[in-house]
This record gives C-alpha cells, structure tokens and sequence, in this order.
C-alpha cells in the first residue's frame, strides 16, 4: 500500500518549516454528542510560503486556523500539537504557551486577519488609537512602528493620514480590510493566517486585495496561510494548496498541480462547480449531497455518500494518504481514476 | 455645526411651546384659575347674603392671579411671554405670596441635590452590577441578580419610598422622618450643617436609587454581552492587549454608550418622581411645593413648575443630543446608527 503520511509531502521550492502541526483535534461537547470541528489533522507549514487552505464554509478550516494562535475560544477542546520554529531560537510548542508567552507569541510572531474585517475594529476608537494601543501592548517602539504602519498603509494604496484620523465606520470595506492587514502587519510577525479576508468584499476588491497581499509576500517574506471557500480566488497566489473536507485535509499539493490534475474527487468536484476562476463558488452549481454534519462523520472515506467513485472499501476503511507524486497527497483509494470519473476544464489566468 | 443650531432651534421652539400651553390652559382651561376664582368669589358673596359685585370680583381675581380678565387675549398673551422671558417672572404665587421665580428658585438646590445624586449612584451601581452580571454569564448570580433586578423593577419607587421610611427612620430611628437639615444647624460651611443636609437627603436619594433599578442593569447585562461576543473584542485579545484596557476602552465604553441618553432623559423622570418622593419624605424642594400648589390652586406657582420641569426635560435631552456626538464618534457622521 502507498500510503503516506502528509508530513512526507514537501514542496519543491522551499524546505524549512515553520509550523509543524501533529494530529490537531478541536471537539465541542454539544448536548447530542461530541462536535468534532478538526479531525486529527497533521501537516507542515513551510516559511515563506503561501499556503492556501481551502474547504466549503463548516469544514473546519476557520477553526483549523485558530489552533496555530491556539485561539479556538471557549469550549472547544484542542488535543495534539502546533510546533512554531522560530526564525533563531528554540522551537515553541503553542498550545504549551502560558498565558504571558501566548501574548507575546500572537501578533509579534504570527498574526491573524479574521473574517470580518467590518467588525474587527473598536467602534468608538480611532484607527490610529488601534495601532499605537498594539504596539504599546508588546513593548514596541511606538514612533518607529507607526512609522512602520504609515509604510504599510501607503503600500496598501491607502493614505496614512486620513486613515490614521478616521474612525472605522468613516472607513469602506475594502479599507477597513486593508487597515486590517497593515495592523496584522505592524509587529512584523513572520507568518499571517488570513481567515477568508476577502469574505465580505466585492469580486474586484477580493482580486485587488490578494494582488496586494502577493506583493507584501513578496516584499516582507511572511509566511502566509490563506484559508478560503473560493478556490479559484488563492489559484495564483499560493504556492501549494490544501482542500479541507469533513474536518480534515483530503487533498495537499503544489498550487498548480492541484488545480491542473486534481486528484481527490472532491477537489474535482469543487473545480467542476467553477467553470470559470472569475466567478466565485458561491453562484455556482454545488456539489450533490449535504457536507457532514460534526457529531457524526461517516464511517470509512467521508466523502463516499457523495463520491461517484466510491465502494465498499471506501464506505468502510479510511483512505489515508496516498501519494500522487513526491510534493502531492490525496486521501483516496481510487485518486487514479478520479480523472476519468469527474471531468473539469479551467478556463481563464489558470490556463497557463 | 449646522446641526447643533438646529437643535438648538428646536429646543427653544419646544420651550415656546410649552409656555404657550401652560399659558392657554391656565387663560382657557373649563372651570380654570379664573373662573374657578370668579366662582368662589361670586359664591362667597352669595353666602354673605351680598349682592356679588362683578368688577370688583375681576379686581381681586387681577390682584390674586396677576390676571386682568378683561385684557384682550392676544394682549396679555404678548404681556405673559414678556414677563417670563425679559423679566423671569411667572407670577406671584398665591399661597407663598411671593414671586414663583423665588419660591422655585430656593426650592431647587434641594431637588437637585437629591435628584442627581439618586441618579449617579444609581446608574453607577445598575452599570457595575450589568457588567459583573455579563461577566459571569449563565452563573447562579446572573440568573439571581437577573430575577432580583427584574422584581426591583417593577415595585414602584414610592412604594420602596414608604418602606425605607417605615423601617429606617420611624422603626429604627437610623435617619430623620423628614426636613433637609438639622434645625438647630445654621446654614454655612460648617461640619454639623453638612451632615445633616446628608442624614436628611440620604432616604430620598436611595429611593430615587431605586427607580429605574435593575432595567439600567438588564439593558448593561445585554450590551456587554453583544460586545463581548463581538469580533473585535476576538481581534483585541489577539493583539494582546491588556485584561484591563479591554473591558475599559472595549467592553465598558461600547457597553455604556447607548445608555447614555437613556440616562440624560432619565434624569428629567426623576425630577417629575419628586412630587411624591419629596412628599413622602416631607422634603421641601421643587416636587414638595409642586404637590403644594396643586392642593392650593396655586396656579402660577402650578405652571411656573410646569415651566420649570419642561426646561429641565429639554435641557436634558438637548445636552445628551449635542454631547453624544463627542463621545459616539458615529453620531457625527450624518446617518445615525439605531440603537
Ligand atoms: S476514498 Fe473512495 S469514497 Fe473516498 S473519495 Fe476516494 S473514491 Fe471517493
């Protein structure tokens, strides 16, 4: 059997990891069973790459994202563990922080931009007030990093002063979600989970604003993990590309291969729903069937109620990793002859 | 700036308004001051076995309510909004005899004092008790103070008034029945006249305490909890700030601001409440001569108050409209937020 474990899959380009995740569970107790939101879920981040993670929304991903800030909140039960290798220094077991390092460990080493950038600012408080409030929380020189943050939002095409003065309703979506980004950004972390950061924005606002976060990338060498329903929408951005299904990854592979030659039927599906890259996965035709329900995940594959490839093998022994090649994994038995049973075209920037 | 002109406008119009009002009721109203003078009068002159003398009745009726009835009405309409905005003057008020200006204006520290100490103390405990309540969501406490807050709530404050009095100073003796001061104390700056101002005031001022308890506490109780379980309360303790930053600057300002208007109305409720508390409470400030002059017929005393009350309410909302704008940063912007 070629089964493998996620951790051998390794992208060609880079090679140090910086997050290393081993067997993440995140459980809710709910009155009719235990809500299992993140099943046993490993794989490795590598610095300076875009990862991106994509799964449809109550997949576990958001949820997957708080564990690396070990910022899932009250009552959920995180179990395994998030190793961070700094830069220089001593490995740092996360979910080990006490309550002192974890502040310190948040923002300066590994921020994150939520989803709601609409609501991600105090109401009664100026933007300015935000940023200085940040850098006098962690110790930092306040004159040097607001000159720092002044760099940042003038890279993000927005005007420091009036941004600085403003209170956040004075400020659009697309602003608020760039301010956003240049917080995340004022402590010079080395890794930014971003939690769908282009949710609430319109579809040129979500391709302008990834187009900036490719440039800041580019610029600071962050690490950068892009959690997203729109497939299509990190298809040009990230590096590799991790499809999340039923709270664990189905599929894990260089960006392009994955999109090109998907290999787990649900990848193909996903593709299949998206004709085109310029349109996002919401308009289009789901796929068939419910996505499963945390409290109880189908015995064997997760997939098969809705896999057209799916046998009996399937229904009762989980797939594991397969290998497809050296930097690719997908979770199924029969990733072969997914090509031939669920057929796509990209069409638009993928088509390279 | 346009706006506060604006309102300022329309705050002055109200008061207009209202001075027109008190002015028509007391000229107009059925069986009013006038007639209701002219009545007895005739009456009186009729159980004497005299034959009433309508001129002179008019005269007396002129003397008693500053009120000539034969001026023509737009005349002495002119002639009583002169008085009361060049001159201050409302009237001689009949049971005092002597200018309801005065009356009211001796009266008032008293009322003042009482008001807005019971409203201060009583915001401040109903805003710590939400908060703690909000903290400890779910808990026994909650669900008790929730119970507790909801019962306090609806036992009207007069009714706290009477108990207070029963117990506290007629049973036990802890504080006087009645008065604002000692009265062998001599009014100044000296120890003995202050505590006794205190020891007078303190019942008054915990039953005020009492009005509107525990619906502050409830609305605070939700407010917190909404901020609380905001994203940016999420985003906030991601960046690492302080436990204590946090609930001052996050959780208690956006908690307390939608209160705030609630608060600069309420304290006009409160000095409305007065006429029975201080009733209650044989305390002579504006609600005591109010329940006076009713009883009197004082009626320029009677709209001299009404007057009195209108301003206050009027000024109370016009400063919580103007100033919410410097602390709600989203007031200023045109489109209001709906709280
Ligand atoms: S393992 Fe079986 S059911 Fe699961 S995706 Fe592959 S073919 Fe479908």
């Amino acid at each position: 059997m070629n089964e493998t474990s996620i951790h051998s899959t390794r992208s060609s380009t880079s090679s140090e990891t910086i997050f290393e995740v081993e067997d993440i569970t995140v459980e809710f107790g709910m009155d009719r069973g235990t809500s299992r939101v993140v099943d046993n879920v490993s794989m490795e981040i590598e610095r300076n790459e875009i990862i991106g993670i994509v799964g449809e929304s109550g997949s576990g991903k958001s949820m997957f994202a708080s564990t690396l800030l070990d910022a899932v909140e009250e009552p959920g039960q995180v179990t395994g563990t998030v190793t961070y290798y700094p830069e220089d220094g001593e490995p740092v077991d996360v979910l080990d922080l006490d309550e002192k390092a974890l502040r310190t460990f948040r923002w300066e080493e590994v921020a994150m931009v939520d989803q709601g950038a609409m609501d991600s600012f105090n109401p009664t408080m100026d933007i300015e007030t935000h940023f200085k409030e940040t850098l006098i929380a962690h110790g930092s020189d306040v004159d040097g990093g607001m000159e720092h943050a002044r760099e940042l939002l003038t890279e993000l095409y927005l005007d420091p002063d009036r941004v600085l003065g403003a209170y956040p309703h004075e400020l659009s979506g697309g602003m608020q979600q760039r301010t956003l980004i240049a917080l995340s950004l004022v402590l010079k972390p080395d890794v930014i989970v971003m939690d769908e950061p282009t949710g609430a924005l319109d579809l040129l606002m979500q391709r302008s604003i990834t187009g900036l976060i490719a440039q800041l990338h580019e610029r600071y060498g962050i690490t950068i993990l892009f959690i997203t329903h729109d497939l299509p929408l990190i298809a040009d951005l990230a590096d590799r590309i991790a499809v999340m299904y039923a709270f664990e990854f189905v599929e894990l592979g260089p960006a392009y291969d994955v999109l090109k030659h998907a290999a787990h039927p649900y990848t193909r599906a996903l593709l299949k729903a998206v004709p085109n890259t310029m349109t996002p996965l919401e308009e289009m035709a789901p796929i068939e069937g419910d996505s499963p329900d945390p409290v109880s995940v189908p015995q064997g594959c997760s997939y098969h109620p809705r896999c057209p490839l799916a046998t009996s093998k399937c229904r009762e022994t989980d797939p594991g990793f397969h290998d497809v090649d050296t930097a690719r994994t997908a979770a199924c038995f029969h990733w072969e002859r997914s090509a031939a049973a669920v057929s796509y075209t990209l069409s638009g920037p993928n088509e390279h | 700036m346009n706006r506060y002109a604006r309102r300022l406008f329309q705050s002055v119009f109200t008061l207009f308004v209202v001075i027109t009002i008190t002015f028509v009721l007391y000229r107009m109203m059925p069986n009013g001051p006038i007639e209701a003078m002219q009545q007895q009068l005739v009456s009186e002159a009729l159980a004497k076995g005299e034959n009433p003398d309508m001129s002179y009745i008019n005269h007396m009726v002129a003397i008693r309510t500053g009120i000539d009835p034969n001026t023509p009405m737009h005349v002495a309409y002119y002639e009583y909004m002169r008085d009361i905005i060049l001159y201050q003057d409302f009237g001689q008020s009949i049971a005092f005899n002597a200018p309801v200006f005065e009356v009211l204006f001796y009266a008032m520290p008293w009322t003042v004092l009482v008001s807005v100490y019971g409203i201060l103390i009583g915001f401040t405990t109903n805003i710590i008790l939400g908060a703690v309540m909000a903290y400890y969501e779910g808990s026994i406490f909650d669900t008790g103070s929730t119970i507790v807050a909801i019962v306090l709530n609806s036992i009207p404050y007069y009714v706290g008034a009477i108990v207070f009095l029963a117990f506290l100073a007629f049973q036990w003796g802890l504080f006087p029945t009645g008065g604002r001061m000692y009265p062998d104390s001599t009014a100044g700056f000296n120890w003995y006249y202050i505590q006794g101002v205190i020891h007078h005031a303190a019942l008054p001022i915990l039953s005020s305490v009492l009005i509107g308890f525990g619906g502050t506490a409830l609305s605070m109780r939700g407010n917190c909890i909404r901020v609380m379980g905001s994203n940016y309360l999420r985003v906030a303790r991601l960046r690492g700030l302080s436990d204590g930053r946090i609930a001052v600057r996050y959780v208690g300002r956006n908690a307390i601001l939608p209160l705030y208007t609630q608060f600069m109305i309420g304290l006009a409720g409160i000095f409305s409440g007065s006429i029975i508390m201080e009733q209650i409470f044989t305390y002579p400030g504006v609600g005591w001569y109010t329940y006076d002059a009713l009883v009197n017929r004082d009626y320029p005393l009677l709209m001299g108050i009404l007057i009195f009350f209108s301003v206050i309410t009027v000024v109370g909302v016009l400063i919580a409209d103007l100033t919410y704008g410097l602390i709600d940063p989203r007031a200023n912007t045109g489109e209001k937020e709906g709280y």
